[in-house]
């Protein structure tokens, strides 16, 4: 990579994923207050994300007694280079790519797993039951999640015969992978929520747990913690967007602008499900996860590989 | 962090636009009250005292809360200032927090929140200091051969903290550690004034006391004026009220209120509980809806049928589960529990026994197996029962006196509800994961201040 290279390529990915984390936000407001019967209007929408992190940053940390700082403060960066590294595997048109590595679906399968290190870090060094327990929490959906996630972006790759999200989406110009395999999105959405602890499986940070995860966080600490979970977020729906919608493919548009509306579209998908389904409770997702989730994840990969012969 | 320098005036200038970051703190009486503060756009009332600018203390505090809030106060981060919204007169009551800007009770809080969060922020007004003194509670002892006074790397009370001791499993006698924690009282996942005393293993409660505020022995501070009805929302019409200020269920209690009125009071308030279900389930965006409704003085049965298909679409009932926290009908029989006792599969409803409900065709609703999710179909199919009585309600009235069913349970009995209910949480808990003993303590209604003496009684 050329030197003008190294230096725009971090800043086109903290870019896209401000801009991303900030979508998700304002996509939130509006869906809310739909859903809540007083939607404000897009103005407010647009600005409120921005106030609210001004407000952050005039704040002053607190600290919980006898926390573990080194870690606590480690989650949130953690969690932010996470979702950044998911979203530079991403190609957002033919050949223009952060790093199409030839092996991206497995840097992505990578990412994922390390996604449970920072959320653990950040239950479990304020020193606080709660946050403690929304740590755990992050253990049963992880290891229910993860085997699934891993198949149906396998099974995604399959027909492209390549790891690299590159050959991945170029390999759906003519058939969608959603049309392909069906069940591939569907189990792939799911599984998203619980790698961002997001909406029916925000269980984590669930208000059950008056937040859990984000209970003890304050200031910045707050604020870029919560961003942290939404690059995630942003990260896992580009992802699906390459994956399951044929990323840069589609008609009169350029295609980094189709790569951007399909990766909005599964944001909005995501968001809508946070509103609009009810928070499920750990044993039962867990349960879920293995007896329905799993089996369709692999009906999913066998299918598609019974078309392929 | 703060942020500082030539930067600061733009950030301070975006941030002032943001709703305010609120922590309440639920006193006696104002648990509604609180709750719609929810729908002003202006605020955002937080789940954590960390997350917030200002802290709300609503009504006056029974003795023994005063240390948990000044525990909370302590908690939110600099720049933080306090409103006590209906405070009381004695000055020597709110010595717990000097600072606290006093609003009074007929008054709606949100625009002193704005401007102390306004002025704290600019600088203009002091942060708040903080009032309880940051040590240890106990010092560090240096017992034994790890210093924390337990045996090997459990047990003990290092920094007069209980730490981990092993012990048997509830469900599968594997021997792993369990925690004494104690939750509430201002916990915003349990109902405001209950402190829950519990011995964790992992999530899973092992063993539970609970205690409610209303029913400890400390002294409890001269009462301050309602702040808004317990039972009807704090909306307009509850300040066209007047003097009282109070929902039909008081009125009722000292003179005739028409049974449209009272019935419609009852879905009001059951909205008001669904409300706080949703939030807790997840869904805080439709319970704001079911909020709303609860808050308008006329409910809409069409909308509150269609609220009540949203809110079965969410899936939140079926994420209830079946079997869970089951009350059996011989637990709730003939002590005075209302629905959570209708839910239980027991017909006792005060309505049944009153000759205007009768010529109504009245036939109290009932659910049959006692659990979480019964009393989640009780409550919704009671809020559509309740608003098809006040529609064709003619001109019934019910007097003083005469049998009245209040939201929670019979009449007259609304300390005798609380404690029973207190009585039955212990072993209704007792072996529940964290998220379902929420849910079920939600699905319980309860009002940990009941069994306080009854506000304006002398």
């Amino acid at each position: 990579m050329s030197p003008a290279g190294l230096l725009a390529a971090p800043l086109a990915v903290a870019v896209a994923l401000g801009a991303g984390v900030w979508l998700v936000a304002v996509i939130d407001i509006l869906v809310a207050g739909t859903v809540a019967g007083s939607r404000p209007g897009v103005g407010v929408a647009v600005l409120r994300p921005v106030r609210a992190a001004a407000l952050r940053l005039l704040q002053r940390r607190t600290s919980t007694e006898r926390p573990d700082w080194q870690a606590w403060a480690l989650a949130p960066a953690l969690l932010v280079g996470l979702g950044a590294t998911m979203l530079t595997a991403v190609p957002l048109d033919r050949g223009v790519a952060v790093a199409d590595v030839p092996h991206g679906v497995i840097l992505l399968g990578a990412a994922a797993a390390m996604v449970i290190v920072p959320v653990f870090l950040a239950g479990w060094s304020p020193n606080s039951y709660l946050s403690l327990v929304g740590g755990y929490r992050m253990f049963a959906q992880a290891l229910s999640y993860m085997i699934p996630l891993a198949l149906v972006l396998i099974g995604a790759a399959l027909p492209a015969e390549s790891l690299a999200f590159g050959d991945v989406v170029a390999d759906q110009q003519d058939l969608w992978n959603v049309v392909r395999m069906p069940l591939g999105l569907p189990v792939y959405l799911v599984a998203a929520s619980g790698l961002a602890f997001w909406g029916p499986l925000s269980l984590p940070s669930g208000t059950d747990l008056s937040g859990g995860i984000d209970l003890e966080a304050s200031s910045v600490h707050l604020a870029a913690w919560r961003f942290g979970q939404r690059a995630v977020l942003v990260g896992a729906a580009a992802v699906g967007a390459a994956a399951f919608l044929g990323g840069w493919a589609g008609p009169v548009l350029p295609g980094a602008v189709w790569t951007v509306l399909k990766t909005a579209l599964l944001l909005a998908v995501l968001v809508a499900g946070r509103h609009l389904l009810a928070r499920i409770r750990p044993e039962r997702f867990v349960v879920l996860a293995w007896t329905v989730l799993m089996p369709a994840a692999l009906v999913d990969i066998f299918a598609t590989g019974a078309w392929l012969l | 962090m703060a942020v500082g320098g030539r930067l600061r005036r733009p950030v301070e200038r975006l941030a002032a636009g943001a709703p305010v970051p609120v922590f309440a703190i639920t006193g006696p009486g104002t648990a509604r009250a609180v709750q719609h503060l929810r729908l002003d756009h202006r605020l955002e009332v937080v789940d954590s005292p960390r997350h917030a600018t200002v802290l709300l203390v609503a009504g006056p505090l029974p003795g023994p809360l005063a240390e948990p809030a000044a525990r909370c106060h302590d908690a939110l981060p600099h720049p933080r200032a306090t409103v006590w919204w209906a405070a009381p007169d004695h000055v020597s009551a709110r010595q717990v927090l000097p600072d606290a800007e006093p609003v009074a009770a007929g008054t709606q809080p949100a625009a002193t929140v704005l401007r102390v969060h306004r002025e704290v922020l600019a600088g203009s007004r002091p942060s708040e200091a903080t009032v309880l003194p940051d040590e240890d509670p106990v010092a560090w002892r240096g017992v034994g051969p790890y210093g924390h006074g337990g045996r090997g790397m459990t047990g003990g009370h290092p920094f007069g903290r209980p730490l981990a001791e092993r012990d048997g499993d509830l469900r599968d006698g594997l021997a792993l550690d369990a925690v004494p924690v104690t939750f509430g009282p201002f916990l915003p996942a349990l109902p405001a004034g209950l402190t829950l005393r519990a011995v964790l293993q992992g999530d899973v409660l092992q063993q539970v006391q609970v205690e409610a505020a209303g029913s400890s022995t400390g002294r409890v501070l001269p009462p301050a004026g309602p702040v808004g009805a317990d039972w009807d929302a704090p909306g307009r019409e509850a300040s066209r009220a007047g003097a009282s200020g109070r929902g039909a269920f008081d009125r009722v209690q000292h003179e005739p209120v028409p049974l449209a009125a009272l019935e419609t009071a009852r879905a009001r308030h059951h909205l008001g509980w669904l409300a706080e279900a949703l939030r807790l389930a997840g869904l805080e965006a439709l319970g704001l809806r079911a909020l709303r409704l609860a808050a308008t003085p006329d409910p809409d049965a069409v909308a509150a049928d269609r609220l009540g298909r949203a809110v079965r679409r969410t899936g939140a009932l079926t994420a209830l589960g079946r079997g869970r926290a089951v009350l059996q009908r011989g637990q709730v029989a003939g002590r005075d529990l209302g629905p959570v006792a209708r839910a239980a599969g027991v017909a006792e409803d005060r309505r049944a026994q009153h000759p205007a409900y009768r010529s109504l065709g009245f036939e109290p609703v009932v659910h049959r197996s006692g659990d979480t999710r019964a009393r989640w179909e009780q409550r919704l199919a009671e809020i559509a029962q309740s608003l098809d009585l006040a529609a064709r309600a003619d001109r019934q009235v019910i007097g003083p006196g005469e049998p009245v069913e209040e939201p929670r349970g019979p009449g007259g009995a609304r300390a005798a509800t609380c404690r029973a209910l207190l009585g039955l949480v212990g072993d209704l808990l007792t072996g529940a994961e964290w998220g379902e003993a929420v849910a079920a303590l939600a699905s319980l209604d309860l009002d940990p201040y009941a069994p306080a003496p009854a506000r304006g009684t002398a």
